[in-house]
């Protein structure tokens, strides 16, 4: 049966080296190749060709101001490149995902609603997609 | 350049911290993570042979 419930095989996730697993509610990471048009005259389908690598990983985590947390750890990374590591546990395999040198365009530094616990949703772009 | 874990996000308090290929070594010193290992220079100074 191919499911797999994230409760803890959410085993690492790491930014810039900095440890955000105890605060993160969500990730996804996209292996993207982009696609392009090959069609040409005579043709009667669209045909399609691989492009470039356009990876993407997304995350929600829960806002913290204090040391060692999540606005310290992304906060200088804005406008610039760094890792982002995520690795699953399935039973007895492991499967680490790697975003070598991914961009961080921006960060929601206040995100407050009214009885709830702050979070902010970033977005890492770009980058060399690697799995081990 | 060496640089000295501060942060246990990252590892072990007082380790070597040696960064990846890609890792933004700015931004964990800038948020603390990460500090500049100092050299320390050997105190004694070196007596005059004798004769």
């Amino acid at each position: 049966m191919a499911t797999s419930t994230y409760l803890s095989n959410l085993s690492t996730l790491t930014v810039n080296a900095v440890s955000l697993l105890d605060q993160a509610t969500n990730v996804v990471f996209t292996n993207t190749k982009e696609q392009l048009e090959a069609t040409a005259f005579g043709d009667t389908s669209r045909k399609y060709t691989a492009g470039l690598f356009n990876n993407e990983c997304t995350m929600t985590l829960y806002q913290s101001y204090i040391s060692s947390e999540t606005y310290q750890t992304l906060a200088a990374l804005v406008g610039s490149t760094t890792n982002v590591v995520a690795g699953v546990t399935d039973g007895a395999t492991t499967k680490t995902f790697t975003l070598t040198g991914c961009y961080l365009e921006a960060l929601p530094v206040v995100n407050a609603s009214l009885g709830e616990l702050s979070t902010v949703d970033i977005t890492f772009t770009g980058g060399v997609y690697s799995v081990a | 350049m060496k640089y000295v874990i501060q942060s246990e996000k990252i590892g072990k308090i007082g380790d070597e911290f040696v960064p990846d290929y890609g890792i933004n070594i700015e931004a964990l010193l800038e948020g603390g993570f990460i500090s500049t290992a100092t050299e320390t220079k050997s105190s004694k100074v070196k007596s005059e042979p004798k004769e």
